[in-house]
């Protein structure tokens, strides 16, 4: 059949995003971005103290205050007071005990900011401080403090064990043994736009929240039960996000902003908080400490890998025990090894709060185990791309933790990608042409990526398009764009199939009044989850449409109709209706067509024990890369610059080869600062970074050029090939940056980031032990 | 305080507080929400502006600043029918994701470009380091950036 | 809330200064507004400099030239007389804070803050500028290292403003050195830095050095000590390493958020082993 395609939404081309003209106009509103001429502004006191039983809070003198609308407590929550995702073990508002220093104490709701932080400066709060935890393992010693009594586990949160084959004897195999320990930081994820949002009370009673969230339809889930409402009482829209990559994935200012606008006499509330409020309340990446045995054969053959993972979860579950248990999946990184013993404990401390973020656990395990790769190739005197090369999966293997590799698997292709590419092929040279006082040095990444939700919890998404009165194709996107620009993808996806250009499509952003649940935007599935539904709804659509065409056409079959701009056309003999003139001649039900996908899940038992049930692995669909980079280190001062960068990944094939590049080149950016400076410095509980002025994410002098290439394997489950990408870049950086450091001077940093006074400290140390004889 | 100037081209007066900042000014009391907020102290351009030509940081100007002053926010660059071809370039080149940075970043580009009609890759860079951006890694930015200096020719 | 004063000529400042003693006086607000808004100061009201053409500008008085104080870095940075005479200042500069934050940061606001990591100083204070202190009917001059007195300490009196800075040309000195160390490249606030002024003969042979150290103590460190290990000789691996030595006993660092004072003594010697690169501009 021939089709007339229109030029602009065709898959595979690099079509400019469509949200890009409003943003790069000012015209976008965010969340943050909600004003009108009445509201009311609602903001947080927060406990400051990381672990302490509450007594009894201060606040007539704040309620006092001229401006102040109330101030509220636990005592003004109605409904059961808990949050939380898969546990509901964070209070709205602090009733029994404080557990971090974001704690959130009361909330006033006032006509102005200034009032409004002069009545937070007002309340008081009596509390008895506890003695607190704050070292993920000896949080599971004996005698530690507790962070929630009620917990059997004590300070528990979830331990996995899992294995495969004999560890123990398979060591004795081995003639080659490296250990090695490594501990990775919080990170922030230090979005440009914080956690913000507006909320009111409809004429019918409905509470209405627009907030940054990247999962609007859980949290209506959260809000309801959190507040004692009806779950259909509550309409969650989400907005293009100023950025999210995980830490607005869960409740954040919605709960607070729901009890603020029940109690805002009928006016509008605005919660936005500052880059502190953000630092201090906002959850961050879990650190980890991480130890490490792996044991190869003579001739470099992985054969028995044995890790033991601490994760610091901080005072709450949120998605911890998730985060574990992908990094546990990852743990032996891209590679066939037979025998596995991979333990995880994740903690609870009085740390601030760990969550999701980009990479989601895989960044702390690739950091350990390309490192230990590097090391094992060091020791067998082997190269690491052959290392690599020998080891790494192909489609059919089985995975660190057992799994079949039943997708596309594409590591190798990445990996010989690399090895062919003019950066690795002429490394020597530049190497040995370094400046004064400077050293270079090249290092390898390689790395895989589960999307998806793992076999427990459904990846689902419900995709819905409407025909509209006037003809246009309005797609209702479910899952929330936070820059990632599935919202763009959604139209181009659709358009493609449809026919369609910009100038007849129409994009909804998700509105649980509007969309249909499709789950979160996370996990690097919103394309791939949200993709697939939308061309089954797509496809279905075109058919009904067709259908309904030819008979209004009077013609026979739908066979030679084709969809143009606006239109569809009958092509033997040019007859044509418009889009809008068939919406008339169609009732309204037969206009919106919808569709469910819900995404395979690994079907095989893993030999696995763990203390509570385990959401999170394993997965089924593995993305995957290679990465190298060129870093050159200053002697004297210990700065490390990255002169150049490159990745190669297998993310299926590419729907929009500008969106891919924007999605690669942000997480190596990410990943990067998570390399070199950004060090989230915890005391007591307390961040002691509490801002981007102490908290150092890279600027436009310290992201190198990137260049990012593709290698184009189809998947076939995956909307037109395509796999996850969102995810999988932010994984190299560490790891590669450090086999870097390691082959410029012969130093490894166990504690990242890399910062110019640790790296100049292992140099020193390294020379002092030269010296020594 | 009564205070006079030019916005967007446009004669403009309000009666506000002497130290209300401007970023309050521009966000809440006109409407002017391109301007974005991103730390509150000057560590990160979200809130960049051009004050009689030159970048500045909203933040961290206070009203009294503004008399006599012609002050250009994102909303005030695009021409009647056209867009500026630094948000062209933009568009076109993928240097926009969640796009919180993308005004400053603008702001910023236009004042880099005043000074430096042919910056170098490296040189753009420079002018634009006082913007922080989360989502992109800055490399597409400097793309539309170059590919706009040589349209501005 | 508090009131702006903007006045435009210098008496129109003293009448303010005068009836408000209280007041914090700023130009481009960089350091006070952020100091403000996280309450660490509290005045009764506010005076910014930016109007007043007299306090900016650059002025050659034939071996001298005078520095507006309320010249901000982005003027200074493209202002031919500056970048011709004083490349160390100029280099400083270029790394300060941020583009915006050089269209707004004065020069006069980066001394009366009197940061030990502010990125003007070791340059000046090598320079060995004065400061020019006026008040409603005084003037005097000082040297700018009697000017800062610790950290975020100066001899300002109330009723006094910084007006300019004299600084004299240093015909003589052919090696300009500036180099900082912060976390990260733009943005950063220094961990160490060494500003340094040299002359070398056509042997190469070091006649005169002036170095100061920022971020590394209490106020800029200069160090008579350092200075005399190089002069009479070549810029040589073991001589630079004797001064990195005499520097690190020079400095007085402390730790802090963004470095270890261990650290920052280690760096502040071993910059001046870097001044080994100066050595292929003087060899001929």
């Amino acid at each position: 059949m021939m089709t007339v395609k229109s030029d602009i939404f065709r898959i595979g081309r690099p079509v400019p995003r469509v949200d890009a003209l409003s943003k790069v106009t000012g015209q976008e509103k965010y969340a943050a971005d909600y004003y009108s001429p009445n509201f009311v502004w609602a903001g947080v006191k927060r406990a400051g103290v990381p672990h302490a039983r509450l007594k009894s809070i201060a606040v007539e003198a704040a309620r006092k205050l001229p401006g102040v609308l109330s101030v509220l407590t636990h005592k003004d929550v109605p409904g059961s007071n808990r949050q939380g995702i898969i546990f509901k073990d964070q209070p709205v508002l602090v009733d029994t005990k404080i557990r971090h220093c974001g704690d959130a104490i009361a909330l006033v709701l006032a006509e102005d900011k200034p009032t409004l932080n002069k009545a937070l400066h007002l309340i008081n709060f009596d509390y008895e401080p506890l003695p607190a935890i704050f070292d993920p393992v000896k949080a599971l010693e004996e005698r530690a403090p507790l962070v929630h009594e009620d917990n059997p586990d004590g300070n528990l949160l979830q331990h996995i064990s899992v294995k495969v084959g004999d560890v123990k004897e398979a060591f004795l195999e081995c003639t080659t043994i490296i250990e090695g320990s490594f501990e990775v930081p919080f990170q922030e994820h230090a979005y440009l736009e914080t956690e913000a949002g507006w909320a009111y009370l409809a004429e019918d009673g409905r509470l209405v929240i627009v907030a940054s969230t990247q999962t609007p339809f859980r949290d209506r889930f959260e809000i309801a039960s959190a507040l004692g409402l009806n779950i259909d009482k509550i309409r969650v829209i989400a907005p293009y996000l100023g950025g999210a990559f995980g830490g607005k994935d869960g409740l954040t200012v919605q709960s607070l902003l729901g009890l603020a606008a029940l109690n805002s006499q009928g006016r509008p509330v605005k919660m936005w908080w500052d880059r502190e409020e953000s630092f201090l309340a906002g959850v961050k990446r879990l650190p980890a400490r991480m130890y490490y045995r792996l044991g190869a054969k003579a001739d470099g053959t992985l054969h028995a890998l044995d890790c033991r993972l601490y994760f610091d979860t901080g005072p709450y579950a949120h998605l911890s025990s998730e985060i574990m248990a992908l990094a546990m999946e990852h743990a032996g990184g891209p590679y066939r090894i037979p025998h596995t013993s991979i333990k995880g404990w994740c903690a609870y401390t009085n740390n601030p709060p760990g969550g999701p973020f980009r990479g989601f656990g895989v960044p702390q395990v690739t950091a350990a185990m390309e490192q230990m790769i590097d090391m094992l190739a060091a020791k067998l005197k082997m190269d690491p791309l052959e290392i690599r090369r020998q080891n790494v999966v192909r489609q059919g293997d089985r995975n660190c933790v057992g799994v079949t590799l039943v997708n596309s698997t594409g590591a190798l292709d990445c990996l010989e990608t690399l090895a062919a590419h003019p950066f690795w092929q002429e490394r020597k040279k530049w190497k040995e042409s370094a400046g004064p006082f400077k050293r270079r040095g090249v290092g390898l990444a390689c790395m895989a990526h589960g999307s998806g939700y793992g076999p427990v919890i459904p990846d689902e998404a419900n995709a819905k398009i409407e025909l509209t009165d006037e003809g246009k194709m309005r797609i209702f996107c479910g899952v929330s764009d936070m820059g990632q620009g599935n919202a763009s993808t959604c139209l181009q996806i659709a358009g493609d199939i449809l026919g369609q250009d910009a100038d007849s499509m129409e994009l909804i952003l998700p509105d649980t009044d509007r969309s249909l649940p499709s789950g979160s935007a996370s996990a690097s599935r919103c394309t791939y989850t949200y993709g697939n539904a939308l061309i089954r709804a797509a496809q279905a659509f075109k058919q009904r449409l067709f259908e309904r065409a030819s008979t209004l056409l009077m013609i026979p079959t739908s066979d030679d109709l084709s969809p143009i701009p606006g239109g569809i056309r009958h092509l033997p003999s040019g007859k044509e209706i418009s889009l809008s003139q068939l919406a008339q001649l169609m009732d309204p039900p037969e206009r919106t067509c919808t569709h469910y996908y819900r995404a395979p899940v690994a079907q095989e038992k893993l030999e696995l024990y763990s203390s509570s049930k385990v959401f999170g692995l394993p997965h089924i669909l593995f993305s995957y890369a290679a990465h190298l980079t060129y870093l050159e280190v200053d002697e004297l001062t210990g700065e490390i610059e990255i002169k150049t960068y490159l990745s190669v990944s297998d993310c299926g094939r590419v729907i929009n080869p500008q969106i891919y590049e924007q999605q690669i080149q942000g997480g190596i950016a990410q990943g990067l600062g998570y390399a070199l400076s950004e060090d989230f410095i915890v005391k007591e509980g307390k961040g002691l970074t509490s801002n981007l002025s102490t908290y150092i994410i890279p600027t436009t002098l310290d992201v190198p050029e990137m260049v990012s290439i593709p290698v184009e394997i189809d998947e076939p489950t995956g909307p037109f090939g395509l796999k996850g990408i969102g995810e999988i870049s932010i994984n190299g950086p560490l790891p590669a940056v450090a086999n870097a450091l390691a082959d410029a001077c012969g130093i490894r940093v166990s504690r990242s980031p890399f910062t110019p006074e640790r790296v100049l400290g292992a140099m020193k140390e390294k020379a002092l032990h030269e010296v020594k004889p | 305080m009564k205070i006079s100037f030019t916005l967007n081209g446009k004669a403009n007066q309000i009666d506000v507080p002497s130290d209300r900042r401007v970023i309050d000014i521009l966000r809440e009391d006109l409407n002017l929400t391109g301007t974005k907020e991103g730390c509150s102290g000057g560590e990160c351009g979200a809130c960049t502006i051009l004050v009689d030509g030159e970048s500045r940081l909203a933040c961290l100007m206070l009203a009294a600043q503004l008399e006599g002053r012609s002050v250009t926010t994102i909303e005030g660059i695009a021409s009647e029918d056209r867009l500026h071809p630094l948000q062209e370039a933009f568009v076109e080149h993928g240097a926009v994701q969640c796009g919180f940075c993308i005004p400053g970043m603008v702001l910023s580009a236009v004042d880099l470009l005043q000074r430096n009609p042919n910056p170098t890759r490296m040189e753009i860079r420079q002018g634009l380091s006082g913007n922080l951006c989360r989502c992109t890694g800055y490399q597409k930015i400097v793309d539309a950036v170059k590919a706009a200096a040589l349209k501005m020719k | 809330m508090r009131k702006v004063f903007l006045p435009h000529t210098p008496e129109e400042l003293w009448e303010v200064l005068r009836a408000e003693p209280q007041a914090a006086v700023y130009a481009g607000g960089t350091d006070l507004l952020v100091k403000l808004r996280q309450c660490l100061v509290d005045p009764s009201c506010l005076v910014c400099l930016e109007r007043i053409e007299e306090l900016k500008g650059v002025q050659e008085f034939g071996h001298e030239v005078f520095i507006g104080a309320c010249s901000t870095h982005a003027y200074l940075l493209a202002n031919p007389i500056i970048r011709s005479n004083f490349p160390v200042l100029t280099r400083a500069l270029e790394l300060l804070g941020s583009p915006p934050i050089r269209n707004m940061g004065t020069i006069g606001g980066n001394i009366c803050t009197a940061s030990p990591a502010a990125d003007s100083l070791p340059p000046l204070y090598v320079l060995e500028a004065e400061v020019e202190i006026r008040s409603k009917n005084t003037s005097r001059r000082m040297a700018l290292k009697e000017f800062i007195q610790g950290p975020g300490k100066t001899s300002l009196q109330p009723g006094e403003i910084v007006s300019g800075i004299w600084v004299k040309k240093t015909p003589g000195y052919n090696l300009h050195h500036f180099e900082k160390v912060g976390q990260r490249k733009a943005l950063a606030i220094s961990i160490a830095s060494l500003a340094g002024l040299l002359r070398a003969s056509e042997k190469g042979v070091i006649e005169e050095a002036r170095f100061a150290w920022g971020s590394v103590g209490p106020t800029i460190i200069t160090s008579p000590e350092v200075e005399k290990a190089l002069v009479g000789n070549r810029l040589s691996r073991p001589i630079l390493e004797k001064a990195a030595c005499l520097a690190r006993s020079a400095v007085d660092p402390i730790d802090d958020i963004r470095a270890s004072g261990e650290y920052r003594r280690l760096v502040s010697g071993n910059l001046m082993v870097r001044l080994l690169t100066l050595q292929r501009e003087v060899c001929h």
